[in-house]
C-alpha cells in the first residue's frame, strides 16, 4: 500500500499537469496575444514545476529561463511590433 | 463545434489521467525508487572516483559530467546548432545599429528602480549556476540564460541605448560571444597540443588521465574540486551564451528608424 506522503509528488504532478492543459486551452482561445502570451508562460512554470518532480534540476534550471523569460519575451517584442488582437 | 470542444478537453483530461497512471504503476516506475538502474549504477561509480581516475569526471555533479565529459562532442554540436542559429539573426539584421536617441528613455522610474535592485541579483545567480556546475545542478547553458534574462531586463527597462551608453555596442556583444567560442575549441584541443608538444598520447575532449595518456586537466582548485574540462567549459559557455542571446534580444529590440536603414535603403543591393 502506497502511503500518502509518498504520493505526494504524483499527486502535485497530476494537479500541475491539470493546470498546464486548462492554460494551454486558454492559450489556444485567447484572441488577445498579450493574455495568450502570458497563459503559455503559465503553462511553463506548471512543466517547470513537473521536471523539478520528477527529479530533473538540470533540465528545471534550464527550462525556467528560457520558457519563462527568453520566449515570452521575444512573442512579447514580436506582439509590439505587429499586431495585438487576432481576427 | 461545442461537442467537439467538450470532446477534445475529455481526451486530454484522459491522457494526462493515464500518463499520471503510467507515472504511478507502470512505465516510468514510482519516483525516486530506492533500487537504481545498472546504467545509474554505472554512471554514480565513475562521475566521481578518485579511486579509478582513468574511467573518472572526478566532478561530484553527474549530470555536467556527463554532458561534458561523456558525451563531450554531443554537447559541442548542440552547442554549435544553436550558435548557428545566431549567426543566422546576425546576417538578416547586418548593418544595423543602435541609434540615440530615436524614442523614449525607457520606462518609468518605478520600473528602472526595480530593475537596478533585481538585475544584479539575478546576474550574480546566474554567475553562481555557471561556476558552480560541476559542484551543483546547473551548468554554462542554465547560468548564461539567466544572466540574459537579467540582461534582457535592462534592455528594456532602461532601452537598448543604455548598453550603447555603457560602451555595450553590437560589436562588442559578437566579440564576447565569438571568446566564449573560441574557448570551448581552445579547451577542448589543450591537451591535443600539449601532448604534440612534449611528446606521449592525448585525446580532444580529454579530462582526467586516460589509458595511455598521463596528461590532465587540474582536478582541484586548492580544496575542492575543479574537475578539470567541465569548470572550464561550463565558464565558457556562459560567456558564449550571455554575449550571443543577448545579441540576439537586441536586435529585436532594435526600433523602426534603426531598422529602415537596412531595410529600405537599398545600399546593400
Amino acid at each position: 500500500m502506497i502511503v500518502v506522503s509518498e504520493m505526494l509528488p504524483v499527486i502535485m504532478a497530476f494537479v500541475a499537469a491539470l493546470i498546464s492543459i486548462v492554460a494551454t486551452w486558454l492559450a489556444v482561445q485567447e484572441r488577445d496575444m498579450l493574455i495568450a502570451t502570458l497563459f503559455s508562460a503559465l503553462q511553463s512554470t506548471c512543466y517547470a514545476l513537473i521536471y523539478y518532480l520528477l527529479m530533473a534540476p538540470d533540465i528545471v534550471l534550464v527550462y525556467l529561463p528560457v520558457s519563462v523569460g527568453i520566449l515570452p519575451l521575444i512573442t512579447i517584442i514580436l506582439i509590439k511590433k505587429t499586431e495585438r488582437y487576432e481576427e | 463545434m461545442r461537442l467537439s470542444d467538450i470532446a477534445i478537453g475529455v481526451s486530454m483530461a484522459m491522457l494526462a489521467l493515464l500518463l499520471s497512471y503510467l507515472i504511478v504503476y507502470g512505465g516510468l516506475g514510482p519516483i525516486a525508487t530506492l533500487n537504481l538502474r545498472p546504467l545509474a549504477v554505472s554512471f554514480l561509480n565513475y562521475t566521481y572516483n578518485p579511486w579509478k581516475i582513468v574511467y573518472s569526471a572526478m566532478s561530484p555533479e553527474a549530470v555536467t559530467a556527463i554532458v561534458w565529459d561523456f558525451r563531450g562532442l554531443d554537447t559541442y554540436f548542440e552547442t554549435s546548432v544553436l550558435f548557428i542559429a545566431i549567426v543566422g539573426l546576425i546576417a538578416l539584421f547586418r548593418g544595423a545599429n543602435v541609434v540615440q536617441g530615436v524614442s523614449s528613455k525607457g520606462l518609468s522610474i518605478i520600473v528602472k528602480t526595480s530593475t537596478k535592485l533585481v538585475a544584479p541579483l539575478i546576474l550574480v545567480a546566474g554567475a553562481s549556476l555557471a561556476f558552480h556546475g560541476h559542484l551543483s545542478p546547473g551548468g554554462g547553458f542554465q547560468g548564461g540564460s539567466f544572466m540574459t534574462v537579467a540582461m534582457t531586463l535592462l534592455a528594456i527597462a532602461f532601452s537598448i541605448e543604455f548598453f550603447q551608453q555603457k560602451k555595450l555596442t553590437l560589436n562588442r556583444l559578437l566579440a564576447i560571444r565569438c571568446i566564449g567560442l573560441l574557448a570551448i575549441v581552445v579547451v577542448s584541443v589543450y591537451l591535443l597540443v600539449k601532448a604534440v608538444l612534449l611528446g606521449g598520447y592525448a585525446y580532444i575532449f580529454q579530462n582526467m588521465p586516460r589509458i595511455n595518456s598521463q596528461y590532465s586537466m587540474p582536478s582541484w582548485f586548492l580544496d575542492r574540486p575543479l574537475a578539470g574540462i567541465l569548470f572550464f567549459f561550463n565558464l565558457s559557455e556562459s560567456i558564449a551564451v550571455i554575449g550571443g542571446l543577448t545579441l540576439g534580444v537586441v536586435l529585436l529590440l532594435l526600433r523602426e528608424e534603426e531598422l529602415k536603414a537596412i531595410i529600405g535603403g537599398g545600399e546593400h543591393e
